[in-house]
């Protein structure tokens, strides 16, 4: 597949994950639509890193430092709630 | 500059005139830029905490107001950590000499150090406004309500001075990363590197990511002083306790980055005068990288009775007794490097040896406040203060001593007196420890911090405190005099004057501007300094 | 045009590419703590006031965010074009694509801005003075919408930032084409992180759901 090929794919995949965020808020599902929101967003940022980003060419440096950087926020976050909200 | 370089190959051929420092791409000369304007701070934080010291003579407030006691301490303690501490060895020594250490021509991207400087210089411009138009009475904590809501003095400039110099502390990080990594000579592997650069290293992790916090969190309390949005003010529904959290997780992670770099000054000065190679290189090696990572793990030792959840308390205060093993290995580490070693006492290894023994009390002193029971009383008292000043001063700025004397002759070509240097060390540690030892007394006896008055029977240990201040604001101005004296007419140092391994040793004092007339190839372990001995 | 290293502390342009590429990686790393220290805050908040930062959220405009969303994924494609065709020495096409991320830039900040106008006329903005509701939990909605107009604030000042280094790249240069597309792969991770941000953004400020 050539490259053009790809990030208009990726393009077109990201529209259709926006519909869908979208289209499933107007759903009834409680904290389902959060939850769902946020894997969706989670999609998209995958789909931007891996193919935008280039991320899976570039070497192993790009991967550590995105790795480390979510191992930070999950650490801000985790202790963060243990010490403002309890368990 | 008026150093006469009679050589024309030394980095300071390279023009003289303004122009030529303040455009200069080359890291050695923005080391040089650095430390003009860190001694200028430190001189200022130095002013705000002699001030201090002479109104606690007395236990009535007759010098100052209350305001201006609590302006003072504020403009000492912000002042002192992020125009002082946090870029001191990093910018000076690190900046001069990691491209050297590795072999390399400069750093990654030297254009981008010019730039950390600039943003330095221009930070610190806010802040210095704010200092002289009045200053700021909230401690260099900013803790929201006060500092949001409460608080007259000009927050926002000083808060606004601290976030920019913040984006120079990330840039330096970025740079010595990406140096690290990709400007090592051959044969340099990551276990042939000096421990200086393993720390820097660790440092810079703990800049890029601790930092970006920071700026957030002051960001945040700018809004809410400015828009009054709302987020730190229990009133409009906000989170005090929100601040406290954002602004611990940066700020404890923030004192790793104001000791690895003098740990990894102690880690070259020690083997290099005990003729030994480091002991146990490679858990010292790692240690740095685990102090860098546990300490982003116990930011709620500052919260015990903020009302945290006790959970959180015991969890904190667990993690917090785990990051002492890795800097206690290190101390070891240190000290069965001195054992059968040829040990000389030349001025930087006096610092250094200094620095063991003061760390390691200031690190004891951290056990006790780790133990939830007794910080419910040692919580803002003296001790907390005695504790945090054995790090950062019997710590930090000895190891910064070390360094600067250890690598003055490679910065300039000089040799300084090897006297006036030992005598100074020597006062330094006199002074520091007579400020700082009375104060872990009146923190176990209950003076609370960041008052200036106190009831007459602390007065004792206040006015040893403030003889010590003496003696020490001495052994500070000693080496200003003596260094500076050297810059002009000291006796011109050869390429290794302490007989020292390490690539910057392997050229000459000081380096030309591409740092090395031929690039150095590594062939072998760091420290090698007893040949036949293996460890 | 032969490509020399930009720094002379390094010997050839591939490893300075691999050190260009990592230092901008790391420096969005440091932006993401940037943000997601901000929206630890929103979490927190969120938590203790769900129904509030629900009503307030029910009150912004979906439509001008959903549109704002597709045209940042557009100009994210539009800067992905640009970049793989100034490696692939394309540069009149990588000339547009880079105009066409711009301006797509550009056009997001524009329906921002009217969709602050939009805000203050119904009084959705309590730090800038204006705050129409008069419901319970006021002063609960009044945080989340000062979350909403600091964080999209905080936003759109990068993605501002990116707008001009992006046209600035696309100016007329004398660079060496290699060179030229290694800056453009630099702005380039900006301006997709940049996207990343808004993406996530998006479903938190105006997908908050009863």
């Amino acid at each position: 597949m050539s490259r053009p090929l790809r990030l208009a794919l990726t393009y077109f995949a990201l529209l259709a994950l926006l519909a869908l965020t979208v289209g499933s808020s107007f759903l009834p599902l409680g904290f389902g639509n959060t939850a769902a929101n946020l894997v969706i967003a989670a999609l998209k940022a995958a789909l931007i890193a891996t193919v935008f980003m280039e991320l899976r060419s570039g070497g192993p440096l790009p991967r550590l430092v995105l790795g480390a950087a979510l191992f930070w926020l999950l650490l801000l976050f985790v202790l963060s709630w243990i010490a403002l909200r309890g368990v | 500059m008026t150093v006469a370089a009679p050589d024309r190959s030394t980095y300071f051929a390279e023009g003289a005139g303004l122009r030529s420092w303040l455009l200069t791409t080359d890291h050695k000369r923005v080391a040089w830029l650095y430390l003009v304007s860190l001694t200028f701070f430190f001189f200022i934080g130095g002013a705000a905490a002699t001030l201090m010291r002479i109104e606690l003579v007395t236990p009535q407030g007759d010098l100052l107001t209350d305001d201006a006691y609590n302006r003072l301490f504020t403009i000492h303690g912000i002042v002192m950590v992020w125009f002082f501490l946090v870029p001191s060895i990093p910018a000076t020594l690190g900046n001069f000499l990691l491209p050297l250490m590795l072999g390399a021509k400069d750093v990654a991207f030297p254009r981008l150090n010019l730039a950390s400087w600039y943003v330095f210089v221009f930070g610190s411009l806010f802040t210095l406004y704010a200092i002289i138009a009045g200053g700021v009475d909230t401690g260099w904590t900013f803790y929201a309500p006060l500092s949001t809501v409460y608080a007259n003095g000009h927050v926002s400039m000083a808060a606004a001075g601290v976030f920019i110099v913040g984006f120079s502390t990330i840039m330096t990080g970025i740079n010595f990363i990406v140096t690290t990594h990709k400007l090592r000579a051959p044969g340099q592997t990551w276990f042939r590197l000096p421990i200086f650069v393993w720390t820097l290293y660790a440092t810079s992790l703990v800049m890029v990511l601790a930092t970006p916090v920071l700026a957030a969190t002051l960001l945040l309390i700018v809004l809410d002083r400015l828009f009054g949005i709302g987020i730190f003010d229990p009133a409009k529904g906000g989170d005090p306790l929100l601040f406290q959290n954002l602004f611990w997780f940066y700020s404890h992670p923030a004192v790793y980055i104001m000791i690895l770099p003098g740990m990894g000054v102690v880690s070259e000065v020690i083997p290099c005068f005990a003729r030994r190679p480091l002991f146990g290189y490679k858990l010292v090696a790692y240690s740095s990288i685990g102090i860098a990572v546990f300490g982003f793990l116990v930011w709620g030792h500052h919260m015990f009775v903020s009302g945290q959840s006790t959970y959180a308390g015991v969890v904190f205060s667990f993690l917090s007794f785990c990051v002492a093993i890795p800097s206690a290995i290190k101390v070891f580490n240190w000290a069965m490097t001195l054992r059968k070693g040829q040990i000389s006492f030349e001025t930087p290894m006096l610092y250094a040896l200094g620095f063991v023994g003061l760390f390691a009390m200031g690190g004891f002193a951290g056990l006790f406040l780790a133990a939830l029971g007794i910080d419910v009383d040692l919580h803002d008292t003296y001790f907390v203060i005695a504790h945090f000043h054995y790090i950062m001063v019997g710590g930090m700025v000895t190891a910064y001593m070390a360094g600067l004397h250890f690598w003055w002759p490679k910065l300039t070509g000089r040799l300084y007196s090897e006297i006036l240097g030992k005598i100074a060390a020597g006062l330094a540690f006199l002074g520091f420890n007579l400020t700082f030892f009375p104060q872990f007394v009146l923190g176990w006896l209950g003076m609370p911090r960041r008052y200036h008055t106190y009831p007459p029977e602390f007065q004792v240990w206040n006015v040893l405190s403030s003889a010590g201040a003496v003696v020490l604001a001495l052994a500070y101005l000693l080496p200003l005099c003596y260094l500076g004296w050297s810059l002009f007419r000291g006796a011109r140092a050869p390429g290794n004057p302490w007989g020292a391994t390490g690539l910057e040793w392997r050229t000459t004092s000081p380096p030309p501007e591409d740092n090395f007339a031929i690039p150095p190839v590594v062939t072998g372990p760091p420290y090698a300094y007893a040949p036949d001995v293996t460890e | 045009m032969s490509d020399i290293p930009v720094s002379k502390a390094f010997a050839d342009t591939e490893r300075e590419t691999e050190a260009d590429r990592f230092g901008m990686w790391i420096f969005l790393a440091t932006e993401a703590m940037l943000f997601g220290a901000i929206l630890l805050g929103y979490f927190i908040l969120r938590l203790k006031y769900h129904d509030a930062f629900a009503a307030g959220s029910s009150q912004l405009s979906l439509p001008l965010a959903t549109a704002n969303t597709a045209i940042l994924l557009t100009s994210s494609f539009a800067m992905a074009i640009g970049a793989e065709t100034a490696r692939s020495g394309a540069l009149r096409c990588a000339h547009r694509a880079l105009w066409a991320t711009a301006l797509l830039g550009a056009a997001f900040l524009a329906v921002k801005a009217y969709e602050y106008h939009d805000d203050w006329d119904k009084g959705l903005l309590p730090a800038l003075g204006v705050f129409h509701y008069t419901g319970p939990n006021a002063g609960e909605m009044a945080l989340f919408l000062n979350f909403y107009l600091a964080s999209t604030a905080l936003h759109a000042t990068h993605l501002l930032i990116g707008i001009l280094m992006v046209a600035f790249l696309a100016l007329p240069s004398r660079l060496p084409t290699p060179r030229r597309a290694r800056r453009i792969e630099s702005v380039g991770l900006y301006w997709h992180f940049v996207d990343i941000v808004w993406v996530f953004l998006f479903p938190l400020l105006y997908l908050v759901q009863r």
